[in-house]
């Protein structure tokens, strides 16, 4: 059963890359043996900018050689080859590793994982070809669909922000419209006016969507939201699969396979062409849920990959802010 | 394709995901999250991999053991009336809240007081439910019935309202005996910056209410106050015509709230409230001796509350709460006599007191001789002081078996010359244990019981509950319980020793009865009826319910059924009168109990249906002594008054409709109808609510207009409850920063 499921999951994965990456893929094949023929040179070399978390590093790395088979190999990133790269690509892991090497060298290529859009959009803005990413944050659209296919009678939804991170959930709100979800930003700027802001927040919304804004939601704040919530019979979506384990209902997720994929087909381009292709969030979501806490409010909690279908059946194809 | 229902879901995936698959993965998130750079914009903060610090606070959803359990596991059927309910439907007293609680009723006795109970039985001195504040037992120390309209519970403070329906005594001792109501308010972590309320409606109601707290990482805060007006019923009915009814109240509370957090493990909680004001009392139809002016009640409690919260671990936590409440009633009021009763006074003969005048009996003390009457002053001054003292330990062994343990100490003092000549305490004490063991994820058991000493009786009880809950599909459950609960008699019932004692005398005549106390045996009507003096014994209660409770995610919406199937024995019940001319209370009653009820909710997008319903047939029966005419014959009559007493609140059919609908442009509407039968007539009133709200990103306000529409104008338990108008009227304006 276990093999099956990888077989399955190997096999939608692929079209889907297929789709994506396809034409870089079949460049690869075709001029790789050739090369190998002609003068069975080395395939092209790609650092790796580790976050620090050596476990973390290797999975991601033994998951990118795994994409990337014999078409590139990764090395390890020194800090004395800094300087000296030009144009072999770096990948960095979290936007640490990112800063350390943008900070280095700012003509290096670097195809950032595990970062936010809102960190990396500038970088890119400013270079674009250059720097690329898979964005490590689920689009915010796809959490609030989470809670809407976890409350199906749910049709508003609050989302707590500061001044400077309301704008994160501005598009939000108008493509929520077409979802048949109303949306509303509260606005707590200061410590003391999280909790007041949240009370209110949770009178209006079914539920509160959680976006990566970690002025509000980061481990100091992260209880007490959750325990105002709970005691109110609100849940929280998002924003991520560790605040789903720190006591929110329900997260989407990208694996870290999913997210491997995009970034070999991404670094694949890089090498062919010498530029990388805009960003991309991953093909693949996942959902954390806590049932703990769902058992614990009375929610009924469909199995985890029902939710994500029904996610995923739920969002507009056409819709840019959705993922893919 | 669109998914239709959850039913699919919940079957097994084809290729379903192993957790194997997921170790490295998960492992590496793990580490990745403890050790990731913390300057990490964008990367998710430390967190540990369980539910670290919050497995002890998510909020107890169902406290009917005591443990937080989730419906499917809990031991009885429960209600949950959040306080967002509340106020969506336009509820503007917290008594009115329990017409929604399937098999409960609501009514007025006396002065406007309310009385409210599940499954009914008396209306006057109803005490068969615990009644719980934040924890604190909220009923009268000596008396032992709810003062509703003081007690000092704002609505907008309201988090929710829990009812186990059904004997719990098994978890909170002898008066949790029909049921237990656990009100529990609003956190103080939970505070608003600023926020304030005022209604203003139709009987002169009125009610303000503002409140502000802070919060911070050692400490959180709240201060309310709220003030409660109204002028209560309209106008009371004696031969035919009618009199303004003096029964409206007056109350104020201020409420301190405030945890202080010493650390992840421990925090006490602190509560003090004050409550302050006048329940006016009619003359007519409160006050003993015949008052001569309005028996108004000046109210003048206070409560401090601490709470000591500690966890050992994840799994094992505990908490300490002592509590002190006062309750500081005075009601002073003169009196008259005419002078036949002064002289029996006097000679301290009893007033009802037959003469054999001739051959035939007479009640001389009744026959003025044209003397001056007697004027003084009388009082039914109390104080009640109850101390609470509860140690309640928690340990999760895992998550199929959890253990809550504790014990708990009462002492209830009471300070009134006019109920007990003095000063006398009452003491209990009690240990309390549920397990709760799931040894399938189909199976749930529960077994829990309390044992408990009281000094009213002198005696000791247990009462134990068994249940099996059958979960299915994680969202349905069907529950078989058995339980038994006792009711002792309060201080009051048990050992009374009630007079009024003159002050003020006048004329100067009558000095000599300057400070002579008027007892029970001086004013008693028909001695041979009397039951002062009578051990009363405690009342018993078995309880047999099947429930069902099943949530059905539907394609746009979520459907919760509650049903619950009972059959109560209700045996050795204290029923009579209490009054001082005629006190003839006795375990004297039994009845049975049987019935359904119903709860349900549906939640559309926008639109909340609920409904509540209850039926029960009760079949009561006399089994006392002999009740005995003066000539010694049975007194047939009188033995089945006694049971319909314990008939009173017993409503065949009750229920409650409501509807919450959004609407366009921050609108908001709700309807509920409530209704209950077999009072003397039907209870039916249909409320209605609009409101708008405007929410900004920095307050909330609110302008709501409610209208109450009794549909039925006849008084449903006393002839002196009536309303004019069929429809009342409220406006209500709010803001909230």
């Amino acid at each position: 059963m276990y093999k099956g499921f990888r077989q399955h999951e190997k096999r939608i994965s692929r079209s889907s890359f297929l789709a994506r990456h396809g034409f870089w893929l079949l460049f690869l094949l075709f001029t790789a043996p050739l090369a190998d023929h002609s003068q069975a040179a080395a395939p092209p070399v790609a650092y790796i900018a580790g976050s620090g978390n050596t476990a973390l590093d290797h999975h991601v790395t033994q998951l990118l050689e795994q994409q990337l088979g014999n078409t590139a190999t990764l090395k390890p990133l020194a800090d004395n080859d800094l300087a000296s790269i030009r144009k072999t690509p770096v990948i960095t892991i979290g936007p640490t590793a990112f800063s350390r090497v943008r900070q280095a060298n700012r003509e290096i290529p670097v195809l950032a994982l595990l970062v936010a859009r809102k960190f990396i959009q500038s970088y890119i803005e400013r270079s674009p070809g250059r720097i690329s990413a898979v964005y490590y944050d689920v689009p915010l659209l796809r959490q609030a669909l989470t809670g809407k296919a976890i409350l199906p009678q749910a049709n508003r939804v609050a989302m707590l922000a500061t001044t400077e991170s309301a704008e994160l959930y501005e598009p939000l709100i108008d493509q929520l419209k077409g979802y048949d979800l109303d949306a509303k930003v509260f606005i707590a700027d200061t410590e003391d006016q999280l909790i007041p802001t949240l009370i209110r927040a949770l009178s209006y919304g079914d539920f509160l969507l959680a976006g990566p804004d970690d002025t509000i939601y980061n481990p100091r704040n992260i209880k007490h939201i959750l325990l105002t919530a709970y005691r109110r019979n609100r849940i929280l979506i998002g924003p991520s699969q560790a605040y789903v384990k720190a006591g929110a209902l329900a997260s989407s997720y990208a694996p870290f396979s999913s997210m491997a994929k995009e970034a070999g087909g991404l670094l694949l381009a890089y090498l062919s062409t010498g530029n990388f292709p805009s960003p991309v969030y991953p093909d693949e979501y996942r959902i954390e849920v806590n049932q703990q806490v769902a058992r614990s409010l009375n929610i009924p909690l469909p199995a985890r990959e029902w939710i994500a279908q029904s996610v995923q059946n739920m969002i507009n194809i056409d819709d840019p802010e959705a993922g893919p | 394709m669109p998914i239709t229902n959850y039913q699919d879901a919940k079957r097994p995936v084809p290729f379903p995901l192993s957790k194997y698959f997921w170790v490295p993965v998960s492992l590496a998130t793990a580490l990745f999250m403890a050790s990731g750079p913390r300057a990490a914009q964008a990367l998710p903060p430390e967190f540990s991999t369980d539910l670290s610090g919050l497995n002890t606070e998510i909020p107890e959803v169902l406290t009917t053991t005591r443990l937080r359990q989730p419906k499917t596991r809990v031991p009885g059927s429960t209600t949950v009336i959040e306080g967002d309910l509340i106020r969506d439907l336009g509820i503007k007293n917290l008594y009115e809240v329990f017409r929604l609680v399937p098999g409960m009723v609501v009514n007025f006795v006396a002065s406007h007081q309310p009385v409210t109970t599940y499954h009914g039985t008396v209306h006057y001195e109803q005490r068969r439910m615990q009644v719980l504040v934040d924890g604190r037992t909220a009923h009268r120390a000596t008396l032992s019935d709810m003062d509703w309209e003081t007690m000092p519970v704002p609505l907008e403070l309201i988090e929710r309202i829990e009812v186990a329906r059904g004997p719990n005594s098994a978890a909170y001792g002898i008066n949790a005996f029909l049921g237990s109501i656990n009100i529990i308010t609003r956190d103080p972590s939970d505070s608003s910056n600023l926020e304030t309320t005022i209604t203003s409606g139709s009987r002169g109601y009125l009610r303000s209410f503002a409140s502000t707290g802070n919060g911070s990482s050692n400490y959180d805060w709240r201060l309310s106050f709220e003030k409660r007006k109204f002028d209560g019923f309209d106008y009371q009915v004696d031969d035919g015509q009618r009199f303004p009814f003096r029964d409206g109240h007056d109350i104020n509370s201020f409420l301190y709230d405030s945890r202080f957090n010493f650390n992840r493990q421990s925090n006490l909680e602190f509560r003090a409230g004050v409550v302050d004001g006048v329940k006016y009392q009619d003359r007519n139809k409160t006050g003993e001796l015949n008052p001569l002016e309005h028996p108004d009640v000046d109210v003048r409690d206070f409560y401090l509350q601490g709470k000591l919260n500690h966890s050992l671990s994840e799994q094992h936590f505990f908490h300490v709460q002592a509590s002190v409440e006062n309750f500081d009633r005075r009601i002073e009021y003169p009196v008259s006599f005419p002078d036949s009763i002064a002289q029996c006074l006097s000679s301290n003969t009893p007033i009802f007191e037959y003469t054999d005048v001739g051959g035939n009996p007479e009640q001389l003390c009744l026959n003025p001789q044209g003397g001056p009457d007697l004027y003084a002053d009388v009082n039914a001054n109390s104080e009640d002081t109850r101390l609470e003292l509860e140690f309640q330990d928690t340990l999760l062994v895992s998550d199929n078996l959890k253990f809550v343990s504790g014990a708990g100490f009462r002492k209830d003092i009471f300070r009134s010359d006019t109920y007990f000549n003095g000063r006398g305490n009452n003491y209990q004490s009690r240990v309390f244990g549920n397990v709760e063991y799931s040894p399938k994820t189909w199976l749930t058991l529960n077994a829990g019981g309390n044992w408990e000493r009281t000094s009213t009786t002198d005696d000791s009880y247990f009462s134990p509950r068994l249940a099996t809950n059958f979960i299915l599909n994680h969202n349905h459950a069907i529950r078989i319980v058995y339980s038994q609960a006792v009711r002792t008699p309060d201080g009051f019932e048990q050992d009374p020793d009630w007079g009024y004692t003159l002050y003020n005398v006048r004329p100067e005549l009558y000095s000599n009865l300057e400070g002579r106390r008027i007892t029970i045996n001086d004013v008693v009507e028909e001695p041979q009826r009397l039951t002062l003096g009578n051990h009363l014994e405690e009342e018993r209660l078995t309880s047999q319910e099947i429930s069902y409770f099943g949530q059905f995610p539907l394609e746009q919406a979520l459907l919760s059924l509650e049903i619950r199937v009972f059959r109560d024995e209700l045996r050795d019940m204290i029923s009579g009168v209490i009054q001082l001319q005629e006190w003839t209370i006795d375990n004297n009653v039994e009845a049975d109990q049987k019935g359904f009820e119903l709860e349900a909710t549906l939640d559309f997008p926008g639109t909340r249906l609920r409904a509540s319903y209850g039926y029960m047939d009760q079949d009561t029966r006399y089994t006392g002594g002999p009740i005995l005419n003066r000539d010694g014959t049975i007194n047939e009559n009188e033995q089945r008054y006694q049971t319909e007493l314990l008939e009173r609140l017993s409503v065949r059919h009750s229920g409650s409709l409501a509807v919450i609908q959004d609407l366009p442009l921050g609108l908001k509407w709700s309807g509920a109808f409530y209704w209950a039968d077999e009072f003397k007539t039907h209870f039916e009133r249909f409320d209605t609510r609009l409101v708008k709200q405007v929410v900004q990103p920095r307050y909330t306000a609110e302008l709501a207009f409610t209208m109450q529409h009794y549909l039925n104008r006849d008084p449903e338990l006393s002839s002196d409850n009536n309303i004019k108008d069929a429809n009342q009227f409220f406006v209500e304006a709010g803001i909230r920063f």
